[in-house]
């Protein structure tokens, strides 16, 4: 799982969604579906084959308050892994991660 | 036959087939059985194909119900039918049923079996009698149903009605088959060798008969189990004719066999709880149903292969309907045989359980497999009225069963009781469908794997087992198509290959579904077998974290931003270029100059800069501190006169004009200012001048006629002044006894010495600082009050003085300009070192005393314990160096008429080695320090003869220093030379007699001296005008001069020269002598020198 590259994609997928997209309450729900769906369609063409994936999409409003999102990971150190991307403009802050677990 | 019945049959018997053909695979073991026992199977097969109709078509039910009164009718009409078989055992059934139970249960408890024994004959027949009646039963539900299902069918098929006449045709041929095998059967039992044992063995058991009658329905129920075993068995051979259809009835059957199974395997009871369940909620129903019900699972827990039969029967073709029911009846028949062949077998047993009991007890399950055979046997057996052989195995089934159904035999027999077919019948059986249908699905393929076990152990049931599967996937096939196809197509196409593929669909989707499940299933397992294998190589952790956002809270500066400026708008601040700063300055720029110090300087430069001139200035200011301090001394002084200057002019211009006209040599006066309070009233003694600073000037003030300060009023003073100054003395020195001479050091002003009367002489240090001494505020001012520092009164008594101090006098170390007197080198040199100078003292009785001033290093504010002369913190100190007896130098002859008096000595300013002495005698005396007698030792006036004359005063001439003038008490002024013994001139009158009290040379001028006599006159002589008298004489009238001095300096001649006049009322006067007076004139030593030749 190649965390670059799955980070690359992942930031190509956050501008193409995001750029020029201010917070909507309403619709914020579908986009981050939508996202997610796209990370996952697109990393899945970087074949990782044996892969299971994980993507999780969270979008916030950016009303100057202090954010902090960890995540904890139950898998195995070796194959496994993870890759991130942030996305932030004036009204919205987006945190796209995508986890890969090896099946053995 | 008929392909449409067919097909709709197939929409119903779908699961039945399915049912019969696994029934038929797991039945292939038993080979053996017989046609009987299988038509027996198909009999009780069509009982489940009821079942399965009766579900399948539930929701027909007012169609049922219809077909349920006719099915009623039928029974009775069968009933009435049956009657004829029945009639005969009529009479005994309730006997025959005990007694049967109880033989049942003998034969699997093997206890009992004795009592059983002697009924067995009974037995047998009642048995048979049962069966029919159980049989009746049976087949009534199961007419019934079939007449159900036809009737559905006869919706579409108008042939119904006379099937199910034919179906009862049938059932007639198969008791009247049954009747002759029971027939059969009772005579086998009678044949038995069994029953005198089973006699004897009865009478040993009587006492159990009380529990017999419990057993009896367990027993019947246990019969009813043998017969399903025995049926079992006949299905297995059935389902090898008729394997063409078991996928027909498989369905349901399986779904029984499946439950039955499960329980099986292990224990019965289970089994046998089960059926119970599903009985209990119909325990209303007949017997027979449930007997059914009970036979049906039986066959499928036994011989599950025998199902196909079934399907036959009941389901496709009318044909093998009919034949079915043939069958039916011939089973029912054979199984009438079948308890009694079981007896037999029970017989037989006991016979061998003599000889082995214990081992019945044996393992079950074992046992079971070999029962089946063993009932498989015997059923062929019974057929041929079997051998005993196989009549052992088969014995050892029924036992078992009858032990497991202990409990059901109870509720068997209230079944049994109500005879009446209940209206909860078709409950009954939907309840029991459900549980087919809930289980079948899941358990096909397990019962498929099931069923191999045995089919390896008989390889003969592989073949069937392939059909199976065959047919399996053709269920599946058709699955797929739609199922109206299917319905149509289908049954044709079974019939035609195979009878096996009969109507195979009534459970496809459930199927499906189940083997999807079944494969999900075992994926799962897999997957969780892989999984935990995995596990073990993989480690999983979480202990590491990973922040994927960390966005920090705004800042109140980026949130007023937002909030407040404009979107797209950013502060911002550049820096503008920061030497373009404009700045005005109004005024001059202030010079500075980078300077720098130290303290304490090291070396020369003390500090130093960017300015050169600077630093050379700074090296330049570098001076010795000594000539500093000096300068700043005479600077002081000079100052300090100034100022006095300005201030007396101010003041007392008047006085000095008035007093100009005082005297006539003098041009002006000035008056030192002695009006002070401690000053005043004191007669000025003497005045003195230093001879080093001319313009310092002392004088000694006597005590005062009426005291105006106490505290001083019994000291004498000694006042230095600054003739400059002459508003206040510079110092004021006290002195306990009467100063009768003072004089200054050599070559300074910082000491003062003063001889006193009584002999004392006392030195001051004028360095001192002022707190050493008293201090005294008056007239408003302050005055120190010096004491003396060193004083030799009451010290060095030996060698002081016992009288008064007439004279003190310093040894001057100017003297030794002249290199031709050689002995002075060391004093000099003292002299030049500071303080250390001799001084001699002369007192009245003609001691001189050399004394050497010592200036002490160090001052001891303790005080000195071994100078008890010197005062605390005193520097200087006097040391006694020498003692000179003057008179020792006086001719003898002078000294025989008593020793004069000194009175004055002076030493020879070229050669302090010399010193004169005036007497009393009128002689001066003539001596030296050390060495050699001088040559004229006296010096006489004119008349020869020593007279009693005092020599008041001597002073030498300040130029070629040869000459000195002798002033004597009797008025007589003579000038001697110094080394000629007789006078140059001696005046004799020119003071009228008067003693002279002073006589001094002009310091300016050589050939001019001043006179004091002791009437105040002063006259004045230059020789140069007129040497026989005075030049001028001039008296102050008021008062009386006591004391004069001269002012100026013979190497200034230009200097302004004065005359000091000491007044007896204390006032000091300065007359200030005319230019004529005080200017010397040209070559006027030489002159003097001729004109004292010419007149010598």
């Amino acid at each position: 799982f190649k965390t670059a590259v799955v980070k690359a994609k992942i930031n190509n997928v956050l501008k193409e969604e995001l750029s020029n997209m201010f917070y909507n309450p309403e619709e914020i729900p579908y986009v981050t579906k939508k996202i997610a769906e796209a990370i996952k369609t697109r990393v899945k063409e970087c074949a990782f084959d044996r892969y299971k994936l994980v993507v999780q999409v969270v979008i916030g409003e950016q009303r100057g308050e202090g954010v902090k999102m960890a995540a904890r990971c139950f898998w195995d150190a070796d194959t496994d892994n993870f890759a991130q991307a942030v996305y932030m403009n004036e009204s919205l802050f987006c945190v796209a991660a995508a986890f890969g677990c090896y099946y053995y | 036959m008929k392909p449409s019945k067919m097909k709709t049959k197939e929409d119903t018997w779908k699961s039945d087939e399915l049912l019969k053909h696994i029934k038929a695979a797991q039945g292939d073991h038993a080979d053996d059985s017989s046609k009987k026992s299988r038509e027996r199977k198909r009999h009780k097969d069509e009982e489940s194909v009821g079942t399965s109709d009766s579900r399948e078509h539930r929701h027909r039910g007012r169609e049922r119900d219809k077909e349920r009164e006719q099915g009623k009718e039928r029974v009775r009409n069968k009933d009435k039918e049956r009657d004829g078989d029945r009639h005969k055992e009529q009479e005994h059934e309730k006997v025959r049923k005990k007694k049967n139970d109880e033989r049942e249960r003998d034969r699997e408890q093997k206890q009992e079996r004795e009592r059983e024994r002697h009924n067995d004959r009974d037995r047998d027949k009642e048995r048979v009698q049962k069966w029919d009646i159980d049989q009746e039963h049976s087949t009534d539900p199961r007419v019934r149903i079939k007449d159900k299902e036809w009737d559905t069918y006869a919706e579409k098929h108008t042939k119904r009605g006379h099937e199910s006449e034919r179906h009862r045709d049938k059932e007639r041929d198969r008791k009247k088959e049954r009747d002759k095998l029971q027939e059969k059967g009772t005579e086998k039992d009678e044949n038995g060798n069994q029953r005198p044992k089973h006699r004897q063995k009865k009478d040993k058991e009587n006492l159990e008969l009380e529990m017999d009658e419990k057993y009896e329905r367990k027993e019947r129920k246990h019969r009813e189990r043998k017969e399903k075993e025995g049926k079992s068995t006949e299905n297995n051979e059935e389902t090898k004719e008729k394997k063409r259809r078991p996928s027909e009835f498989r369905d349901e059957d399986y779904d029984r066999r499946y439950k039955e199974h499960k329980d099986h395997g292990p224990h019965d009871g289970h089994r046998e709880k089960r059926e119970k369940e599903r009985r209990e909620p119909g325990q209303k129903a007949g017997i027979e149903e449930m007997e059914r019900k009970h036979r049906v699972r039986k066959d499928k827990e036994d011989g599950k292969k025998q199902r196909h039969k079934d399907i036959k029967d009941s389901a496709v073709e009318w044909k093998d309907r009919e034949w079915e029911h043939k069958d039916r009846e011939k089973r029912d028949w054979e199984r009438k045989e079948e308890p009694q062949r079981k007896h037999k077998h029970k017989v037989k047993k006991e016979r061998d359980e003599k000889e082995r009991r214990g081992d019945y007890t044996e393992e079950q399950s074992v046992k079971r497999k070999k029962e089946r055979r063993s009932i498989q046997e015997t059923t062929s057996e019974s057929k041929r009225k079997g051998s005993t052989k196989e009549q052992i195995d088969s014995q050892k089934k029924p036992t078992e069963t009858l032990t497991e159904e202990f409990v059901e035999g109870e509720e068997i027999a209230m079944e049994s009781q109500s005879t009446i077919e209940s209206s909860n019948y078709d409950n009954d059986f939907e309840d029991y469908e459900d549980d087919f249908e809930e289980g079948d699905c899941e358990d096909e393929e397990v019962e498929q794997e099931r069923e191999e076990i045995p089919a390896r152990q008989r390889a003969e049931l592989e073949a069937i087992q392939k059909a199976i599967t065959a047919e399996n996937e053709q269920v599946r096939e058709t699955r797929t198509r739609s199922h109206r196809k299917t319905f149509n197509e289908e049954p044709n196409r079974d019939f035609e290959n195979s009878q096996t593929r009969g109507p195979a669909r009534g459970t496809f989707i459930d199927f499906a579904a189940a083997k999807q499940r079944e494969i999900i299933s075992k994926v799962a397992s897999k997957q969780k077998k892989r999984s935990l294998e995995l596990l073990r190589l993989i480690d999983l952790d979480f202990s590491v974290s990973f922040s994927l956002l960390d966005l920090p809270p705004l800042n109140e500066y980026d949130v007023y931003i937002k909030n407040f400026g404009r979107t797209n708008t950013k502060q911002a601040f550049v820096q503008c270029n920061e030497d373009n700063v404009d700045r005005d300055i109004q005024t001059d720029e202030i010079e500075t100059v980078e300077k720098w110090t130290q303290h304490p300087g090291e070396g020369n430069l003390i500090c130093g800069g960017a300015n050169v001139s600077d630093a050379l200035s700074s090296v330049a200011k570098n001076v010795d501190s000594r000539r500093l301090t000096n300068f700043l001394r005479s600077a002081c002084q000079v100052i300090s006169v100034l100022l006095e200057e300005e201030q007396a002019e101010n003041q007392a211009s008047k006085n000095l004009q008035s007093k100009a006209a005082s005297l006539s040599v003098s041009d002006g006066c000035s008056q030192l200012n002695t009006n002070l309070a401690f000053l005043h009233g004191r007669e000025v003694l003497c005045l003195h001048f230093s001879p080093v600073q001319r313009q310092i000037l002392l004088s000694i003030h006597s005590l005062p006629k009426e005291p105006g300060v106490v505290q001083l009023a019994s000291s004498y003073m000694v006042c230095v002044w600054n003739i400059w100054e002459p508003s206040a003395p510079q110092k004021v020195l006290v002195c306990e006894s009467e100063v009768q001479c003072c004089c200054f050091g050599p070559d300074n002003v910082i000491s003062l010495f003063a001889g006193t009367t009584d002999g004392s002489v006392v030195a001051w240090d004028l360095r001192e600082h002022s707190i050493m001494h008293c201090s005294l505020q008056i007239g408003g001012q302050e005055w120190t009050f010096r004491t003396p520092t060193f004083s030799t009164d009451g010290v060095l008594t030996v060698v002081n003085h016992s009288c008064a101090v007439k004279a003190v006098y310093p040894v001057s170390s100017a003297c030794f300009d002249n290199p031709g007197v050689g002995l002075s080198l060391f004093s000099s040199q003292e002299g030049r070192s500071g303080l250390s100078f001799q001084l001699a003292t002369l007192d009245e009785s003609g001691l001189l005393n050399l004394w050497v001033v010592v200036e002490l290093q160090k001052a001891d504010f303790a005080g000195s314990l071994t100078d008890l002369g010197l005062i605390p913190g005193g520097k200087i100190k006097l040391i006694h160096s020498s003692s000179i007896e003057v008179n020792s130098f006086l001719p003898r002859n002078l000294v025989q008429l008593g020793s004069p008096k000194t009175l004055s000595i002076r030493f020879l300013p070229s050669d302090p080695n010399h010193f004169f002495i005036g007497t009393d005698i009128g002689l001066v005396s003539h001596g030296t320090r050390h060495g050699l007698q001088a040559a004229p030792k006296l010096y006489k006036p004119q008349i020869n003869g020593a007279r009693p004359v005092q020599v008041t005063c001597i002073d030498f001439c300040h130029f070629g220093k040869t000459l000195f003038l002798v002033g004597c008490s009797d008025g007589t002024i003579r000038l001697h030379s110094v080394i000629t013994e007789r006078p140059i001139i001696q005046w004799n009158d020119s003071t009228q007699g008067r003693p002279i009290r002073a006589v001094a040379w002009a310091l300016t001028r050589p050939g001019m001296f001043f006179v004091l006599d002791s009437a105040s006159h002063i006259y004045v002589w230059d020789l140069l005008q007129n040497v026989s008298t005075p030049a001028a004489e001039e008296s102050l009238q008021p008062d009386r001069i006591t004391a004069i001095a001269l002012l100026g300096d013979p190497e200034k001649p230009g200097a302004s020269s004065g005359l000091m006049l000491a007044m007896q009322t204390g006032a000091i006067e300065i007359q200030y002598l005319m230019k004529h007076w005080s200017e010397p004139h040209l070559n006027e030593l030489e002159t003097l020198h001729y004109i004292l030749q010419k007149t010598a």
